[in-house]
């Protein structure tokens, strides 16, 4: 269960971004391959708990994907208000 | 109200990728040859590691972290051989981080050791996400656990340079397919060494120890 460990990488990579961004960010991109021991479903479950209540409401993840053992971090939007 | 898709490839554990680049430069720097062992618990990395130590001379100079969720069991079992032993405990945490392994460095003497075990925290899961810096992974897999653990966990069997098949004194008492489980190694990672071993009895030892010097010596030949 190291999703939980995964999303925290995911928010403190989006945070580091959200600190030099005017906008705010809604969701982000996650592209996992089959060799990264890495559960879609678990990192999506572990993700949405972390975000609820949290600074980073409305928050969502999209995982896609990959190949591999990769485990990257593929896209971001913002949203102009 | 309008959105912007803004590209990012960057790797998820980026940090822990910089720590870990970290680590490899400070072990390069020191002459240090690491070794992430990782294994289902119960498969024997422990009594690999009381093999391995009781076959060093006390001058060698070698040292181990372990990781386990709970106890320091591992590191009593380990500190008789009279070598460098500490453990890391990650409280309920499954696996070893770089900077777990920074913090447990953080007051020994790297130019002291030539050789460095890392025994992780037993799960064949999560510690191959994240890299500590080691020269080479090593899997355990025992005869007691069946021989489609390759296929079931192929993240750490394609990550691993080595593959340690363990308790084979145990053959004659369980339906194990050796030869099965060695193809379903190298179906997950063509080319994967593999050695087979009884820590109880000792036989195939020497070949483990062997193994660890000719690679040592790879290594240290690729960096200098």
């Amino acid at each position: 269960m190291h999703e939980l460990g995964i999303a925290g990488s995911v928010l403190e990579a989006v945070r580091e971004r959200a600190s030099r961004e005017s906008a705010r960010i809604v969701r982000v991109g996650v592209r996992i391959g089959p060799l990264a021991g890495v559960d879609r479903n678990s990192l999506s479950f572990c993700f949405d708990a972390m975000v609820k209540g949290s600074e980073f409401e409305p928050l969502t993840l999209e995982v896609e994907d990959g190949a591999s053992d990769e485990l990257a971090l593929t896209f971001l939007d913002l949203e102009d208000s | 109200m309008t959105t912007t898709r803004v590209p990012m490839e960057r790797k998820v554990l980026s940090e822990n990728d910089r720590l870990a680049a970290d680590l490899r430069a400070r072990f390069r720097d020191n002459g240090v040859f690491c070794l992430n062992l990782i294994s289902s618990p119960g498969s024997g990395k422990t009594s690999l590691l009381e093999r391995t130590l009781a076959a060093f001379d006390p001058g060698r100079r070698v040292a181990v972290l372990t990781g386990d969720i709970q106890t320091d069991c591992d590191a009593v079992r380990l500190a008789r051989f009279g070598f460098p032993v500490k453990q890391i405990t990650t409280a309920g945490c499954c696996h070893l981080d770089g900077r777990m392994i920074e913090r447990a460095l953080a007051d020994w003497d790297l130019a002291a050791i030539d050789l460095l075990f890392i025994e992780n925290v037993g799960n064949l899961v999560c510690p191959t996400s994240y890299d500590l810096g080691e020269h080479a992974k090593v899997v355990t897999l025992s005869v007691t656990e069946g021989e489609e653990k390759p296929l079931k966990y192929p993240g750490i069997f394609f990550k691993a340079e080595l593959m340690l098949l363990n308790k084979i004194d145990l053959l004659p008492y369980v339906p194990f397919n050796v030869d099965m489980a060695r193809r379903n190694a190298e179906t997950v990672h063509p080319g994967i060494q593999i050695l087979e071993i009884s820590c109880t009895t000792g036989q195939g030892v020497d070949a483990w120890l062997q193994w660890i010097e000719a690679r040592s010596v790879s290594s240290r030949a690729a960096s200098s």
